[in-house]
Order: C-alpha cells, then sequence, then structure tokens
C-alpha cells in the first residue's frame, strides 16, 4: 500500500519536474520571468507549510524572513562585492538563525496571539529596514546588478533564474519531504493534533518547535534571496505585510499539511492577481478576495485536499 | 510638565480612536473566537457611507446615525453569510475568510469611490483651548466624548438588558444558553454588528485628521489589534485600557525618545507589546485559562 | 496500479497547463522586425506602472489623466487631419504595481516582452523607476517622462539615455524656497518638518542649497515616516524649538495635519509648503478645520494651473481640461490636479511624438526629447517645456505661490529652477 502511493508520489514528481525542465523551450522568456517568481513563491510557501501545516504555529510574518533572506543577499553583493550565488546559503542561514531566534518567544504565545505577534513583526519589518540606510539603502532601497549566467554558462538571464530558482525548489522540497517523513514530521504531526498528548508521550515540545520556525525561516530566507538576485533591486516597499499574507494564502490554498499542492498555491498567487486585473482594471481585489472566500469555503483543504480525494478515495485508505 | 500632559491629552485622544476599534475586535472574539481581520476595512466601507451621506447634503449628525445603523446591518449580513459557513472549520480557514473580506473590502472601496483623497468633515472645531498652561485641542476632546458616550451606552446595553444578557451568555455558555431559550447564533451576528458599529465610530473620528482614503484604517487597525491583544482578547476592558495606553505611549515615545528616529515608532510600540505578551501571555486583564490535563 | 499512475500523470499534467493559459504556442525572446515593437501602420502602444491600489493608490487619478488625453487625441483630428499622431492610434496600457517594486519589474517586463509597448511613459515611483532602469536601458526601451520629482532623471542622462525625467525636480523646488528666504528674511530660524526618505531629504537638500551660508540658521529637523498618521509630537517639538520659519516637505496628509497642528498650537511661523501638498484640494482641507488662520500665508511653488482655483475658468487649457475629464473620466474629481498633471504629462508625450516623425524609432523620440520647446496648456503661462542636449530637465520653471483667504496667488516672476540650465 505505501508502496504504490510512493510509487504514485514519486511518478507525479519525475512529470513534474520533466515539465519543468522542458517549459522554458516552449515560453517567452517574461513567462519564464513569472515562473521563475512562482518558484521563489513556491519554496516560501513549502517553509510556511512545514510551520505552519505541520507543526502547527500560525504565522503570518514570513515576509519579514524573505525580506530578511533578500536584505542579506543585497548587502553582501553590494557592500562586500559577493557573487550573488553564493549569498543564498548565507541568506537562508541568517533568516534560519532569526527564526530559531524568535521560536523561543514565540513558545509563550499560542494559537490567534503567535498569528497578532507575527503580524506585528510584518509590519514592523520596513519601519525598521528604514532606520539603517547606510547598511539597507533605506527607503531608496540598494540597486542589484541585473542577474546574469554566471561561469560563462550560455543560458538568458530569465532562464538562468527559472533554472536556478527551479533547482533549489527541487533541493528545498526533496529536504521537506526526507524532514517530515522520519522522526521529525512524526514529532511536528503529534504536536498539531494536540501539544498536551504530544508532551506526554515524550516530545520534547520546545526544541521541536523553534526547530520548526528555524526551517521554516530559513526556507522564506532562500526564497527571499531569490527574490532580490530576480528584481536586482530590495527596497522596504518590496516587503509589505501583504507579501505575508500572499504566501499564507498560497500555503492554504495549497493545502496546508501536505506538500503536493505546494504548486499550486504558488501558481495561484502569482497568477490570480494577474487574471483577475484583466478582467478588470479596477477591481482586481474584489475578485481575488472573494475568490479566496470561495476557495475557503468549498476547498478548505486546499488543492491537496482536493488532489487525495482524487487520487486515494477514502475506500482505499483501509 | 505642560507639554508633557498636551502630550498625554493629545495621546488619549488617539488612543481612544483605537480603543473603539480594539473593543470591536474583543467584541467578535468573545462571542465568536475569530480574530476579524477585516475590521479595519469595514470601519473605513462605513465611514466611505458616512462620506457620501454628507456628500449628499445630509447633516453630520444624521450622517453618523444613519452610517451606525447601516454598519449595525452589514455587520449582522456579513456575519450570516460569510462566517456562519466557516463557524466551525479551523482557526486557519476563518482566519483566512476574514483575510479575503478584508481584500474584498479595499477593493471595493477603490473601485466604488475611487482611491483618490476625499476630506472628511468634524463636527468639532479645529480650536485649542488654553487649561493651565496646557492647550488641549477641541478636536481631540470630542473625540474622546464620543467614545466615551458610545462605550458607556454599549456597557448599559449588555449589563442592564436583556438582550445583552442574552449575547454575553450566548459568548460564555453557548449550550446552556440555548438550553435557556437563547438564540445562540442570532447573538453572534449581533455580536458582529455592534462590532460594525463600533468600527462606524472609530473610522468616522479618525477620518478628519487623516482623509478618507481605501487604506485609512490599516495604521489604525495594527495599534487596534496591538490593544487589544495587550489588554486580552477577551476583555473589554482591556481594550480600552490598551488603547488608551498605546495612544499615549507612542505619543510619548515620538517625544521623548526621538533619537530613536521617526522610523521605530510602531516597531518599539509592538515591541513593549510582545513584552508585555511574554510576561503574562493572556493580556493585561484576561484571565489566563489554565488547561487541567 | 497502472491506471493509478495515469490518473496521477494526468492530473499533474492538466494541473500545470491549466494554469498556464496561453503558455504554450509562444516562442522564445519573440520575433524579429524591422521596425521598434509597439508600432504598427495604425497604432502606437504606450504602458506604465502605477500604483492603482495599495499604499499610495491616491496618485492612481495620474493615469487615469493621461488616459483622457490620450482618448481625445485618438478621436479628434489633428493638423495633419488624420485622428492619433500621424494616424496612429494611441493605445495606453496601464496596469497596476501597487507601489511594489518586485511588482513593478514584473510588470515591466510584462509591458516590454508581452504588450511589446513602444515606451513606458509617465510610470510612478523613484525607487520602483530605479529598479527597472538598467533593464530598460538594456533594452533600449525609452523610459519616459517618469512620475517623479528625483533629480536623478535629468541628472545622470549619460548613464541611461534612455530614461527622461518630466517636472521640475523637488531639489530645485526647495532652492527656490531658500533663495526666498535669504531675500526677505536672512535672519530666519528655520524649523522643517520632513518624511524620511529620498523625497523629503532631496527638498531639505535644495532648501540648504538655496540658503547658502545661512544653512546654519536650519534649527531643528523632525522626520516622519510616510506611513505616519499623527504629526503632533514632531509639531510640538518644532514649536519649542523657537523657529520662526517653518517648511513642510511631506506627502498631503501629513502636511495638512501639519497645518492643521500648528493652527491648533497657536504658531505661526512663515510656512513653506511643498507643492505637491499645496493644491487647493489638500490645503483646502486645512483651511475647512482651521480657518484662515491655519492657512494665510503659506507659501509653497507651483508650474501647474490649478483646477480648483477659480481664476482659471476662463482659460483655454482648463476649459480643454474639464472638457476632457468630464467626458473621459467623469468618476474622477473635477478639481484634482492629479489628473491635471496626468494631462499634462500626456500632452508632453504627444507632442514629443508629433517631433519624432511620421515613422518614429525609439531613437528618434530620443533624439526628440532633447529638442523640446514648446508651451503647454496646463501648465502656467510662461512655463516652457525645454531641453537640449546638455538640458534634459523638461520643466524647471516655478513661481511661487501665497495662499490668502482660500485661495493661492502667484507673486513675483516664473523663476529657473535650474540656473544655467544644469
Amino acid at each position: 500500500m505505501a508502496g504504490r502511493r510512493l510509487a504514485v508520489r514519486l511518478a507525479g514528481l519525475g512529470l513534474a519536474v520533466a515539465v519543468v525542465a522542458l517549459l522554458p523551450r516552449l515560453i517567452s522568456e517574461y513567462r519564464a520571468f513569472q515562473l521563475t517568481y512562482v518558484g521563489i513563491y513556491f519554496i516560501a510557501i513549502l517553509g510556511l507549510n512545514i510551520l505552519t501545516g505541520y507543526s502547527g504555529q500560525i504565522s503570518l510574518g514570513h515576509g519579514a524572513f524573505m525580506a530578511l533572506g533578500a536584505y542579506t543577499t543585497a548587502v553582501l553583493t553590494f557592500h562586500a562585492g559577493w557573487r550573488d550565488l553564493w549569498t543564498i546559503p548565507v541568506a537562508g542561514l541568517v533568516a534560519g538563525a532569526a527564526g530559531f531566534l524568535f521560536g523561543f518567544p514565540a513558545l509563550r504565545f499560542s494559537g490567534v496571539y503567535l498569528a497578532l505577534a507575527t503580524f506585528a513583526v510584518a509590519v514592523a519589518t520596513p519601519s525598521v529596514l528604514k532606520r539603517f540606510p547606510g547598511l539597507t539603502g533605506g527607503s531608496g532601497g540598494l540597486v542589484l546588478d541585473l542577474p546574469v549566467a554566471p561561469f560563462g554558462l550560455p543560458l538568458s538571464p530569465s532562464d538562468w533564474l527559472y533554472y536556478l530558482t527551479w533547482a533549489i525548489a527541487l533541493v528545498l522540497l526533496t529536504a521537506a519531504w526526507l524532514l517530515l517523513r522520519g522522526r521529525v514530521g512524526r514529532a511536528f504531526r503529534a504536536i498539531r493534533s494536540s501539544e498536551v498528548a504530544a508532551v506526554s508521550s515524550g516530545v520534547n515540545l520546545a526544541a521541536y518547535k523553534t526547530f520548526a520556525f528555524g526551517v521554516s525561516a530559513a526556507y522564506a530566507g532562500v526564497a527571499g534571496s531569490l527574490l532580490a538576485i530576480a528584481i536586482a533591486f530590495v527596497n522596504p516597499d518590496t516587503f509589505p505585510v501583504s507579501l505575508s499574507i500572499l504566501i499564507l494564502t498560497g500555503a492554504v490554498v495549497g493545502g496546508l499539511g501536505a506538500l503536493v499542492g505546494v504548486a499550486i498555491g504558488a501558481l495561484f498567487i502569482e497568477f490570480l492577481p494577474i487574471y483577475a486585473a484583466d478582467v478588470s482594471n479596477q477591481a482586481p481585489a474584489v475578485i481575488y478576495g472573494v475568490v479566496l472566500i470561495a476557495v475557503m469555503f468549498l476547498l478548505p483543504t486546499g488543492a491537496a485536499g482536493l488532489l487525495r480525494r482524487l487520487l486515494f478515495p477514502v475506500t482505499r485508505r483501509l | 510638565m505642560a507639554d508633557f500632559l498636551q502630550q498625554v491629552v493629545s495621546g488619549l485622544a488617539t488612543g481612544s480612536i483605537y480603543a473603539s476599534l480594539a473593543l470591536a475586535l474583543v467584541l467578535i472574539h468573545r462571542s465568536t473566537q475569530v480574530i476579524n481581520f477585516a475590521q479595519g476595512e469595514m470601519a473605513t466601507f462605513t465611514t466611505y457611507i458616512a462620506w457620501t451621506l454628507v456628500d449628499r447634503g445630509a447633516s453630520y449628525w444624521l450622517a453618523f446615525a444613519l452610517t451606525l445603523v447601516a454598519a449595525f446591518v452589514g455587520g449582522v449580513a456579513l456575519e450570516r453569510v460569510i462566517i456562519r459557513p466557516v463557524e466551525r472549520a479551523s482557526i486557519l480557514t476563518i482566519v483566512m475568510v476574514t483575510i479575503g473580506l478584508l481584500v474584498a473590502l479595499n477593493g471595493a472601496m477603490g473601485w466604488i469611490w475611487s482611491p483618490e483623497l476625499k476630506s472628511f468633515p468634524s463636527p468639532f472645531p479645529n480650536r485649542g483651548v488654553d487649561v493651565g498652561g496646557v492647550t488641549i485641542s477641541l478636536q481631540d476632546v470630542g473625540v474622546l466624548g464620543v467614545t466615551v458616550v458610545v462605550v458607556a451606552l454599549l456597557y448599559v446595553f449588555f449589563r442592564y438588558t436583556k438582550l445583552g444578557l442574552a449575547m454575553r451568555a450566548a459568548a460564555v455558555a453557548p449550550d446552556a444558553s440555548r438550553l435557556a431559550g437563547v438564540r445562540v447564533s442570532w447573538m453572534l451576528a449581533l455580536g458582529w454588528g455592534l462590532a460594525a458599529v463600533l468600527g462606524a465610530v472609530s473610522g468616522m473620528m479618525v477620518a478628519p485628521s487623516v482623509f478618507l482614503e481605501p487604506n485609512m484604517m490599516q495604521v489604525v487597525v495594527i495599534y487596534a489589534f496591538a490593544a487589544a491583544v495587550l489588554g486580552g482578547i477577551n476583555s473589554p476592558v482591556g481594550a480600552i485600557v490598551g488603547g488608551l495606553a498605546i495612544g499615549v505611549t507612542i505619543n510619548l515615545i515620538g517625544t521623548y525618545a526621538d533619537f530613536l528616529g521617526p522610523e521605530l515608532n510602531l516597531p518599539v510600540a509592538l515591541l513593549i507589546l510582545l513584552a508585555v505578551l511574554l510576561v503574562r501571555p493572556s493580556g493585561l486583564f484576561d484571565r489566563v485559562v489554565v488547561q487541567r490535563v | 496500479m497502472s491506471k493509478k499512475l495515469l490518473l496521477a500523470a494526468v492530473v499533474a499534467l492538466t494541473s500545470l497547463t491549466v494554469a498556464l493559459p496561453g503558455a504554450f504556442g509562444k516562442t522564445a525572446a519573440g520575433t524579429t522586425t524591422a521596425a521598434d515593437p509597439g508600432l504598427t501602420a495604425r497604432t502606437i502602444t504606450l504602458g506604465g506602472t502605477f500604483p492603482l491600489s495599495g499604499p499610495v493608490s491616491r496618485y492612481a487619478p495620474i493615469a487615469f489623466g493621461m488616459k483622457a488625453y490620450f482618448s481625445y487625441i485618438n478621436a479628434r483630428r489633428g493638423n495633419d487631419g488624420k485622428r492619433g499622431v500621424y494616424g496612429r492610434q494611441i493605445i495606453w496600457k496601464f496596469v497596476d504595481d501597487q507601489y511594489n517594486p518586485a511588482q513593478t519589474v514584473q510588470l515591466t517586463r510584462q509591458l516590454v516582452e508581452q504588450d511589446r509597448v513602444f515606451a513606458t511613459v509617465g510610470a510612478l515611483g523613484t525607487e520602483h523607476q530605479q529598479a527597472v532602469q538598467s533593464y530598460l536601458n538594456q533594452r533600449k526601451v525609452p523610459q519616459l517622462l517618469v512620475s517623479t520629482g528625483a533629480a536623478t532623471w535629468g541628472r545622470d542622462y549619460q548613464k541611461n539615455p534612455y530614461s527622461v525625467g518630466w517636472q521640475p525636480d523637488y531639489i530645485s523646488e526647495g532652492r527656490l524656497y531658500g533663495q526666498h528666504i535669504v531675500q526677505t528674511k536672512p535672519d530666519a530660524k528655520i524649523g522643517i518638518l520632513f518624511q524620511n526618505d529620498d523625497y523629503g531629504r532631496d527638498y531639505i537638500e535644495g532648501l540648504e542649497a538655496g540658503l547658502g551660508a545661512r544653512r546654519s540658521q536650519i534649527i531643528e529637523r523632525q522626520g516622519v515616516e510616510s506611513t505616519s498618521t499623527d504629526v503632533r509630537a514632531q509639531l510640538a517639538r518644532l514649536r519649542a524649538s523657537g523657529a520662526d520659519t517653518f517648511a513642510i516637505f511631506v506627502t498631503p496628509t501629513l502636511a495638512i495635519g501639519a497645518l492643521v497642528v500648528a493652527d491648533a498650537l497657536n504658531w505661526r511661523p512663515q510656512i513653506y509648503l511643498n507643492s505637491v501638498s499645496a493644491t487647493d484640494s489638500f490645503i483646502g482641507v486645512a483651511t475647512a478645520r482651521g480657518g484662515n488662520d491655519a492657512t494665510d500665508g503659506v507659501i509653497s511653488a507651483t508650474y501647474l494651473k490649478d483646477p480648483a482655483n477659480p481664476k482659471w475658468a476662463n482659460d483655454a487649457g482648463m476649459k480643454q481640461f474639464k472638457r476632457l475629464q468630464a467626458k473621459y473620466y467623469p468618476q474622477g474629481n473635477p478639481n484634482d490636479q492629479l489628473i491635471l498633471y496626468g494631462m499634462a504629462k500626456a500632452q508632453t508625450t504627444v507632442q514629443i511624438l508629433l517631433l519624432a516623425g511620421k515613422n518614429p524609432t525609439r531613437a528618434s523620440v530620443l533624439r526628440a526629447a532633447q529638442r523640446l520647446n514648446f508651451v503647454n496648456p496646463f501648465l502656467l503661462p510662461g512655463v516652457r517645456v525645454k531641453t537640449s542636449a546638455t538640458d534634459r530637465f523638461l520643466i524647471s520653471q516655478q513661481t511661487l505661490l501665497r495662499h490668502q483667504n482660500g485661495t493661492w496667488n502667484e507673486f513675483g516672476n516664473l523663476i529657473e529652477g535650474r540656473p544655467g540650465g544644469r
């Protein structure tokens, strides 16, 4: 049984990887650029899913961790002349450390309070970024060099960004999958269903919860770093509160607690506003909001829930 | 000293705006366990309604009253249509629904009324009165006054009327209330209606100073969240105290700690909030719920 | 087992293709044509990113003002008897970037690579346009008439030859105020309320330049965040500093707050108000709240006619503005100077296109932008839109105004904001 499910999943993944790899041959450069954004959202949503979907801690502040990663990259390339590629893991580490540290006080907050505390962090981030203009460029931000394929690879900048982002996405997806199917994943799931029961089963609540925050923030940091490289610019306006809400939307629409819907969530948050704007220049937000509410009404388990029901009907689960 | 008092007074006035919005949040959370992220947009929306009425020639207080009625009806309708279907769903689902409402309302306002800045009238003159060396703005006094009256009316309603009692019962002990004949789900809808009324008051009090536009309440709602959490998300008294405290604190920080720079007003306020929560996780006034295993 | 596999494959493939409509079938990098993109025999496509929603959506009317004027041009017959520009209809594609540079970058690429605009015009946001500046210059897409007053757009043309500004920059406006203070009140003690970003800082730089040696007379500076809503603390400190001259360099909401609070505190310095915040629709609110006391004597600068000022009622340019606004953007506010700003910008665009000739190219448009010398019906009488190979500031003349009894009155002559043309 488990082997069958695994086979289906691997087949699906293999197919998806093939499609992603071949796509740039078939689509325009600018579509590839949009799909790079999808990849960036994919990584951020993956991280948020680990935190909220698997360990049950709501975060409305992931935009802040993305900002941290983005600015790490920006500062290193702008002030210290690093090659942009090498800044990506550093950005992940910096954001991860921050997330881990934030995880400690976060232990004291539960549910709604944690949501509000992370919301507060997201709100405060642009202001804090402006406070240190020497480092961050203040409200004007930092202009970086346009991305160029390194080592003389014969790729256009858009294609380079696309492959870089999706390659990292694949690596991080695999890492997340391995993490979540092992002991860590089981501990997370235990914590999510009942903290009290988890503790009495010997799960070290504090360790796992802060770890979840750290990993989740690291993913967001990598996503932010890629965003900074892609747009070759950072400033506080690039990370408003609405970004945190956008990532959470992507995670929920994709389906929390499942990895299979993350890509759908990322596609949703990238393309729905664009198509809503096509429908009406003046009211894309209304359409977006209404669709979001409708999705919550009809598909609260998100795309992953839908896929599960299609592929693994209940009768089979027994 | 006069300077200090002046900052305190104007801090209380802005604080009262945060307090009424925070009270709205608490009201909704107490009855439906929902954090209504769309509270600010609802408040702005009702303020736009008031603006339209005044624009069409209504006098200020008539528009004020009609807007409160419209807010009440709107709040009840929203609860019935949008929240009721997901009442029993997970916290996250409900959070996302209110966020969807936030986005939709914000877009709707820009669409219906256009995003350009509009001026909103105030019934209070913009004069300062000299009271013992301190210049107190009549606008500030007026705002405080209106908030006090509205809160007092609500207090009387909840404490001394049958309906108020029913609402309180429905929030605290829904099953027992049902047995006593209270129509619990309508009480929840009423809670939303009253919260919308509070939001409308908050919006109409802040609009004269900041210009009416779709994003008007976005900063206010953040402070209102902070106030509600600071006071205890289920405590009305806490919301009021929290709102006033935050209003005064922000003013004082701006005046006496300007080495921090203007950027850090908001983050410092939020930091203080987080610090308080670390010590008292349920807020200042809320009863700590101890879970026995 | 194989059926499940097939189903999984189908679902994965379908979900990906459904979410990428229009993606398949497009060839990469576009087709090469002899003429520049965005140009056909019948049409010319222009685009721009604007904050139609989000934190500064109040500037959205600019894009609609531009649309109104372009619609007029498309409908009327020009001097050559043809509609549009030499018979080409202007397709105006403006999109919402929500004032977020990440969106600006994405949407600008969309405009250039998918919508294939001939040029971007009037796009808004200093940092946002800086974010796409390298990309547009690299692709040789003209970045015309950006809606920002940062001086870099006129100053740095050698580095970015495809980027062209339009309005008088904030530095030169600040300089006007500094010079006026030196002329009228040389011993002034000056306090400044400034927005804590490049906008505010550019104004201060100009003010200091205009004050020259007297810049040390700036005795108090109070910064405020653009997202802030309350300036009471800053005003209290400014008043306490003993300043008798007060410069307000913030966005309209905060500026009106500053005027109203100053009045409530009974503080009456000589006030200099930056032009963006000075239009009648904004300062009128301060007058309504505080009476004439709050706004009499305030000095500002401008280069545009103000639709809310009745003295332009019979002016041909203003009449055209009101006509076009009523016809093509009736949901807008007829007193909103932002709409007029948009129309003035669109008029400039059309003039540049006309000058670029019947078969324009991107290069010829840029050359035309260096040879401008014309009058714009929406700008103050006497202001000329003028450029040369070394002077890339299209509009640099302004006049000072004084507010009295609810109206603005220009005084003095038109002042050249960039003496020496630099």
